[in-house]
């Protein structure tokens, strides 16, 4: 639901069909993220999500409580992972390479993850 | 729920496996039982086609990610074909398309895995 929702409100918001479907694949990764690593799969867990429009962007925030996610400002080297026969991890990088800003931080015990992306100027 | 199918087909020794649909965290467990089959099976020589793929996650992809290395120790490879372009940038994003084969149809994929046959 929060991919089309995304894909949507994206949409309305003047980014190409492409940009919006890359947005709404950014907020499933991090939103599986939370259901996977902060949540232990559990589902029903409360997860807010906000969209702020603004003229040239949008800023997405998503509010969760859990564990805190285990990110790291490494480069992710997709040859490594997979000498390693790593499965997991290509959704941060997914979601650094699609949006213009990726952050998150912890505040009284809630996590935000908060991302940004700007529209093309042409 | 999205719908997510698949099917495999032997081909001249490869093991095409066709996806269909909408391959996310929720589905992926179908998809990774099915590779691990084929593998324990001795086919290392795997195509994915991607003809039908609407939609791909990290989850699918990290799939790949992770069995490619014991597939290529075994003189074999998992290649994919015949992506929309949707769903070929998301593999780019990644990085995918400078470490995999990405062919157009399915013919010439094939034809790629006799070539590795021949020279083994």
């Amino acid at each position: 639901m929060v991919v089309e929702l995304t894909r949507h409100i994206t949409t309305l918001f003047n980014f190409s069909a492409a940009e919006a479907q890359k947005i709404s694949l950014a907020i499933d990764e991090a939103v599986t993220n939370v259901i996977k690593h902060s949540y232990g799969n559990a589902t029903d867990q409360h997860i807010t999500i906000e969209y702020f429009l603004a003229t040239g962007g949008i800023k997405i925030r998503i509010f969760y409580r859990g564990l805190p996610p285990d990110i790291s400002d490494e480069e992710i080297n997709v040859s490594k992972m997979i000498k390693k026969k790593k499965k997991g991890g290509l959704g941060v990088k997914l979601m650094k390479t699609i949006m213009d800003s990726v952050t998150y931080e912890t505040v009284e015990g809630q996590n935000c993850c908060e991302m940004i992306k700007w529209q093309k100027t042409i | 729920m999205k719908n997510f199918q698949i099917r495999t087909k032997m081909v001249n020794g490869v093991a095409v496996l066709y996806l269909k649909g909408h391959l996310d965290a929720h589905q992926v467990a179908r998809f990774e039982k099915e590779l691990i089959r084929l593998i324990k099976e001795s086919n290392f020589n795997i195509l994915i086609n991607g003809q039908d793929l609407n939609y791909i996650t990290s989850a699918g992809m990290g799939i790949i990610m992770g069995y490619i290395d014991e597939v290529r120790e075994k003189g074999g490879d998992i290649k994919l074909c015949s992506l929309s372009e949707r769903v070929h940038e998301t593999f780019d994003l990644v990085g995918f398309t400078e470490i995999y084969d990405f062919i157009q149809n399915e013919q010439v994929a094939i034809e790629k895995f006799s070539h590795i046959s021949r020279k083994a």
